[in-house]
């Protein structure tokens, strides 16, 4: 009898319909059942939505997050107005209003969590393509031409995929067949079982996931041909081991959300396990400085992108930089240094751990650096040789596209795999036993909360309905391959400037 | 009114009248880049261009290619078809003329009616620039005239100005000067296809650059045989693409005077509105053309001393200040809020080659900036001939040094002294300058001098002439007999024991022939390969008195014999010729394979090796680990990096010894290993180390195990700036020099006591015989174990020089017994590496004390901003940063 361990393995990138954890899924409309309600069970036999289920003999309490609406509900043929009893109430569900914040809206929140329990936009009036923050991707908006153009496109034969190495050097080809992998969330800030549904969710897509800072867990060594592991100012837990197990590596310059600031994790959090990790000691605080020590210059950046290479002479190198005002020159400059991908850290991503001061006021928003690295690039006749991949608050399927139209050639994310797995944006991470949704803790009772399969199979199916939409999105524009969406930026309008914009809703303007 | 600065506001007035009407557009940094390489050397008898070239070439990877320049100061007049009279009195002004055709016009305009042409040509240049490797822009023509400005000219802008009562000769530097400003304005900076610009105006001084490798300047020019007494030149890598024209290149002018620079500024647009508001307006846009019109006006307008510019440029930072003496405090606090703004703010090392006329001297000067964020290293050699270097690396002074030594026997491929400058420093101010200039005899000679004034001294000993015939000692016969019976009983440290107690009292052929009899002896029998190869090395790592004779000629000799010992062994192709060793070089390198029979070491002869990428050494060892040797020799280095790296882990038994000139990054990962650097070390060794074992038989760079993890490492001499930089975990080091700042910043290495790190600094320095003398201060500058959060230092320092305002979140605490215990065996392996005695350590005043007299402890405190949540921390996880 042989064992085989499933978890080591990653499963299928099909869609798997994956319900909440929680008893009772949260969603924009409350459905409620009166005392009234004589089990008729009329509504369960309408309800297109399969709100209304029954257990035993009797109405069970509704999953109202699948609820369409008010509108429909009173419609002839439909529960309100057809409940005998007028049990039926159909209204907003007043807690969904206080979650998230303008970047994550409830409504954005919702939609993603539909996306990874059905794999499928949400059927109702829910946004799922903007949040409410008056100004980046939030303002932009696809100019769909109301006939997609005459071209004999196959929907499903769209190609998402993007190259990782264009240099084609002698070096891994990579090709992801989805333009996006996960973001650096190191060990220790999420959990175990969060870190490993990433990795395994975008390893069943063929895509990658960073490690962050803290490290490479061993759980993780399964998963070395789907894992970028990340060379940051710190340097911790960064040996030759793991420099050596992956196919990508990636430097961590600065990050987006507080460009020219390190980071420090107090010794109280030093426990063994992450001490194990990073190779330090416990209880001793560790910094990460601001800027690599040994960086100072283009020539020393080339230096140390040699030394990684000298040490996995097959890896790919990722460059992750901020988006400073000369971001066009780290660009060009990461590009002479040898790098194969280009990665551009906005600010509107994740952390709360940065000051306000740095996050609103260094640095480029991210819609503007795109284009001006991408169109320096195109000037200086490299484009074609740099993987230009833009991070930093991608949400949806619509921000990538965006992030593409404006000249990237794919996105990293990293806050929209947590909101799948019901994160709700409360952002109390870090306060007491950390994350009462057992996201973001290393607390054993709260990490118990979230199942890995379950955690998986919800990210994979976010990352379906991702790719079902950026079909829909170059179908649309009548694109049969995401790469010629890049740098497209006509196919976008700013509303600020632009008026009689029609609205992009892909349910909305019908296939 | 003999005071330059008397005229400043008149000069300045001047320049603002003339140059308000036009329009100079925006301060905006047009050319981008980021650092460069840069190299310079001074030499008392002139050098062809030709020996600029190698540390060109050794640092192409500074560069890429789409900029270099040189200048020159001091030639020979009949080289330049002019009289020395016309050398030393007029200006040689140089244009790079990139639309030819301008010629005409621009001398119409800007030459003919203001100066007398002593001597003009357009300079000579091979005919096909395509013929050189890597030159794809076709280099500019070069006019060159010797020119004076006319004495009616030179009247009427004196009296226009009301500089009546300068100097005439100050007048006419600032005509020259603003013509320049005027040609360049009206051929370069307001054109968008720009036509021609001045390279150089300066006395007895030239520039020219080239979209292209430094090198080919000199190849271009043909200047391969044309000698000067000081050569700068300078690899640039701007980031910007297409580059088509070389005006962005490195060097750039004051007067008299040609700046190269490795590094940038924040405060460029400062530094300009600085500039502007004195009515100058950088034209080429670079950082480094501000810097040297800074160093113009503080010199030439405001009549700075040197001294008071290197202030300016670098101030003296934080406890340095303090330990200045209190005049030198108050006329450096003026400075300092002068130019608060203006001091380059930012990671740079400037190399300025200098003609100064009116002292009759040259000059090639080195600054840095105060927290020594780019490489730099100086060097001196004073034989028969003397000559000063500088370089961003030390592999580019050796290459320097060996191109020169090959033709001239004056001077020796080693140097006798490499050091680094402390930036913005109380004890070299962190600049260094390399005086020549005639004494009494009209003898040229070089001094080198710090900021403050203070002489580097070099001991004066007799030089090595290699051109001598050897001839056998009287007593060769004995001696040979000797050194067979110590070479077959394999005896190499008893051997080395006959050099400690004898070499002093030979002369220089004696030595040489000993040597050389060892190397003879290992050639001819394999059995006797090996304790030569260990005996010499012992020579090589530890001083032994020499009597009037130089260490560098010693180190020369037996680097010269290990070479031709190694080069010897049978290559890897020749599989007959079995033995316990094999070597393999560039071309062999397809033949490697796995160690047969009795092999046990596999030489890599790493001359022809790229510095890094595919084709560097350190990929060749990684990839003969994988196929089982062990041992490894690589010899006759020139700055290649990366050895150790990419074995990956638990590479315990490995052995790796480095010879020549080794690179930056080496030992850079290790996990277990052994490695040994015979000679200095580069910068960023033992990077994230882990584990393992590295013995520096010399000084080491920058960055010095940054991020290490473990292993224990023992520096012979100094580290430079930021040592142990966030080293965490358990890395043990002993220093037995002293470090620049930043030792140990961020240091997280737990309890020393339970497993944790530490570093020794012992603050000793050998000199040329090897005796042990202690520095005044063990660690001099500030900033040490800043923000550190765990780990200790363990310093000698018996007379309590070490001070609180040294520390930044460290505390001196008493050295306990445990604390001792757990050194000990350290010193005791580093007396086993390097003959440094622990009890010669522990001798104070001649008087044996106990550890806790001579040694103590300096050790984290807890920081309250480490140890509390800030309370307004609204904090989510960090998206992948280490603040989890």
């Amino acid at each position: 009898m042989s064992y085989k361990n499933i978890w080591s393995q990653a499963p299928s990138a099909e869609v798997v319909n994956t319900p909440t954890r929680f008893g009772r899924a949260l969603g924009k409309y409350a459905v409620i059942v009166s005392d009234a309600c004589n089990n008729c069970l009329r509504c369960v036999a309408i309800c297109p939505e399969n709100v209304f289920h029954t257990q035993g003999s009797k109405l069970a309490v509704p999953r109202d997050h699948l609820c369409l609406g008010m509108e429909c509900s009173r419609k002839t043929n439909r529960c309100v107005s057809n409940c005998p009893q007028n049990a039926i109430r159909v209204g907003y569900n007043s807690s969904s209003q206080a979650l998230g914040d303008s970047r994550w809206t409830p409504e954005l929140l919702m939609s993603a969590w539909h996306m990874a329990e059905t794999g499928q936009l949400p059927k109702s009036d829910i946004e799922y393509r903007v949040g409410a923050t008056e100004g980046g991707f939030d303002k932009l908006r696809f100019r769909f031409p109301k006939k997609p153009p005459k071209r004999d496109i196959d929907v499903e034969s769209i190609d998402t995929s993007i190259s990782l190495n264009k240099r084609h050097d002698g070096r891994h080809e990579i090709s992801i067949p989805i333009p996006v992998y996960g973001g650096g969330m190191s060990f220790g800030s999420i959990s175990q079982t969060t870190m490993l549904s990433r990795i395994r969710a975008f390893a069943a897509w063929g895509s990658f996931t960073c490690t962050g800072e803290g490290g490479y867990p061993e759980a993780l060594y399964p998963f070395d041909d789907h894992i970028i592991t990340q060379v940051a100012t710190g340097l911790f837990g960064v040996k030759e081991e793991t420099i050596q197990r992956v196919k990508i590596v990636e430097f961590k310059y600065a990050q987006g959300a507080k460009p020219g600031l390190g980071g420090h994790l107090l010794g109280s959090k030093v426990t063994e396990a992450v001490a194990r990790i990073r190779e330090t000691v416990p209880g001793s605080s560790l910094f990460s400085p601001f800027p690599f020590h040994s960086v100072y210059s283009v020539e020393d950046h080339k230096k140390h992108v040699d030394w990684i290479k000298a040490i996995n002479t097959k890896a790919l190198v990722s460059v992750k930089v901020s988006t400073p005002s000369d971001v066009d020159m780290v660009a060009i400059g990461s590009y002479y240094a040898g790098a194969h991908i280009v990665h551009l850290d906005g600010s509107y991503g994740g952390t709360g751990a940065a000051p306000d001061v740095a996050k609103k006021n260094i640095a480029m928003p991210i819609e503007y650096a795109i284009p001006k690295v991408h169109n320096f690039l195109v000037n200086e006749g490299v484009r074609d040789q740099v993987t230009l991949i833009a991070s930093g608050g991608i949400r949806t399927a619509y921000d990538i596209a965006k992030a593409i139209a404006l000249g990237a050639d794919g996105v990293v994310t990293g806050t929209p795999e947590l909101v799948a797995l019901e994160c709700i944006r409360c952002h109390n991470c870090e306060s007491g036993r950390g994350c009462a949704r057992g996201i973001a803790t290393t607390d054993l009772e709260l990490v118990a909360l979230m199942d890995l399969a379950w955690g998986t199979q919800r990210i994979i199916n976010l990352l379906s309905c991702w790719r079902d939409q950026l079909r829909q999105i170059l179908y649309k524009l009548g694109l049969s391959s995401i790469k010629e969406l890049v740098g497209k930026t006509e196919v976008l309008s700013h509303l600020d400037y632009s008026s009689n914009v029609q609205d992009d809703d892909m349910r909305v303007a019908g296939k | 009114m003999n005071s330059k600065g008397y005229f400043a506001d008149r000069l300045i007035a001047a320049r603002i009248r003339d140059l308000v009407q036009t329009d100079h557009g925006a301060n905006v940094k047009r050319e981008d880049e980021g650092g460069c390489g840069v190299t310079g050397f001074a030499s008392t008898i002139p050098l062809a261009g030709r020996h600029i070239f190698e540390p060109s070439i050794r640092m192409h990877n500074r560069g890429n290619g789409k900029g270099g320049g040189i200048a020159a100061v001091g030639f020979d007049p009949d080289r330049l078809g002019v009289s020395r009279e016309v050398l030393d009195s007029h200006y040689l002004l140089n244009i790079a003329l990139l639309e030819p055709s301008c010629l005409d016009a621009l001398k119409e305009d800007f030459i003919t009616p203001f100066f007398d042409i002593a001597h003009e040509e357009t300079l000579d240049h091979i005919t096909d620039y395509r013929e050189l490797d890597g030159l794809e822009v076709k280099p500019p023509d070069v006019w060159r005239g010797f020119i004076r400005v006319k004495p009616d000219v030179l009247k009427t802008f004196i009296q226009r100005h009301g500089l009546g009562g300068m100097k005439q000769g100050w007048a006419e530097d600032e005509f020259v000067s603003r013509n320049s400003v005027a040609l360049n304005r009206r051929f370069y900076s307001s054109l968008g296809e720009k036509q021609a610009f001045v390279l150089s105006h300066g006395k007895n001084l030239m520039i020219l650059k080239i979209v292209g490798y430094a090198e080919n300047v000199v190849k271009y020019y043909k200047l391969d045989d044309f000698p000067a007494h000081i050569w700068i030149a300078h690899q640039r890598y701007p980031t910007r693409g297409r580059v088509w024209h070389p005006g962005g290149a490195h060097p750039f002018i004051g007067l008299n005077e040609a700046l190269v620079h490795n590094g940038d500024f924040a405060n460029y647009h400062a530094v300009c509105d600085y500039l502007r508001q004195r009515g100058i307006f950088p034209q080429f846009m670079t950082d480094t053309e501000v810097s040297v019109l800074l160093f113009d006006l503080w010199n030439r307008v405001y009549g700075y001393p040197l001294e008071v510019i290197i202030e300016a440029l670098a101030p003296t930072g934080e406890l340095d200040f303090d330990l200045l003496p209190p005049d030198k405090q108050e006329l450096y606090d003026v400075i300092q809020s002068t130019h608060i703004h203006t001091s380059p703010d930012g990671p740079w090392f400037f190399i300025v080659a200098r003609n100064i006329p009116e002292e009759n001297k040259l000059q090639l000067l080195g600054i840095t900036d105060t927290s020594m964020l780019r490489p730099q290293v100086f060097s001196i050699y004073d034989g028969e001939a003397q000559i000063g270097l500088l370089c961003s690396e030390k592999q580019a002074i050796d290459a320097t040094l060996k191109s020169i030594s090959s033709e001239d026997n004056r001077f020796s491929p080693v140097a006798d002294r490499y050091w680094n400058a402390r930036g913005g420093s109380s004890s070299d101010g962190g600049a260094f300058l390399f005086d020549l200039s005639p004494n009494s005899e009209g003898k040229i000679c070089l001094t080198c001098r710090d900021k403050f004034g203070s002489i580097v001294e070099i001991e004066k000993r007799k030089p090595l002439n290699i051109g001598e015939t050897l001839v056998k000692p009287s007593d060769s016969e004995l001696l040979n007999n000797e050194l067979l019976a110590l070479l077959r009983n394999k005896r190499p440290k008893e051997l080395f024991r006959l050099f400690q107690n004898r070499a002093s009292s030979w002369d220089y052929n004696t030595l040489r022939w000993t040597i050389s009899q060892i190397g003879k002896h290992a050639r001819r029998d394999r059995e006797l390969l090996f304790p030569a190869i260990e005996s010499l090395t012992i020579l090589l790592d530890r001083k032994i008195p020499l009597g009037d004779k130089k260490r560098s000629a010693l180190v020369r000799l037996v680097h010269d014999e290990l070479n031709t010992i190694f080069r010897s062994i049978p290559p890897i192709t020749e599989t007959l010729k079995l033995g316990y060793v094999t070597r393999i070089d560039y071309n062999t390198r397809g033949a490697l394979r796995p160690p047969l029979a009795i092999e046990k070491a596999l030489i890599v002869d790493a001359c022809d090796f790229e510095p890094e990428g595919d084709d560097c050494d350190s990929v060749l060892l990684a990839d003969a680990y994988k196929l089982g040797w062990r041992n490894f020799v690589v010899f006759d280095l020139r700055g290649q990096r990366f050895e150790g790296c990419g074995l990956g882990p638990m590479t315990d038994g490995v052995k790796i010894d480095l010879y020549g000139s080794s690179g930056d990054y080496v030992g850079s990962g290790i996990d277990g290993m052994e490695i040994n650097i015979h000679g200095n070390a580069q910068d960023q060794i033992g990077q994230i180390m882990k584990r393992g074992t590295v013995v520096i038989y010399g000084d080491v760079g920058q960055c010095f195990m940054y991020g290490a993890k473990g292993g224990s490492v023992y520096v012979l001499g100094n580290a430079a700036g930021r040592p142990l930089i966030n080293a965490a975990g358990k890395p043990r080091v002993v220093i037995n020099g002293t470090a620049l700042d930043f030792l140990a910043e961020s240091f997280m290495a737990g309890d020393p006591l339970n497993g944790g790190g530490f570093v020794i600094v012992n603050g000793l320095t050998l000199n040329e015989d090897g005796v042990i003398s202690f520095l005044p201060k063990p660690y001099p500058g500030s900033n040490l174990f800043s923000l550190a959060s765990g780990g200790a230092l363990y310093v000698r320092d018996p007379y309590r020089q070490m001070v609180e305002e040294q520390l930044n979140g460290g505390i001196f605490a008493e050295l306990s017994v445990d604390d001792w215990l757990l050194i000990h065996p350290y010193l005791i392996e580093n007396e086993k590496h390097f003959g440094i005695k622990v009890n010669d350590l522990l001798t104070v005043d001649g008087e044996l004390r106990k550890p806790n007299e001579v040694y103590r402890k300096v050790m984290a405190v807890p920081l309250s901003v480490l140890t509390q949540i800030p309370s307004t921390d609204d904090s989510v996880w960090d998206s992948d940063g280490a603040a989890a």
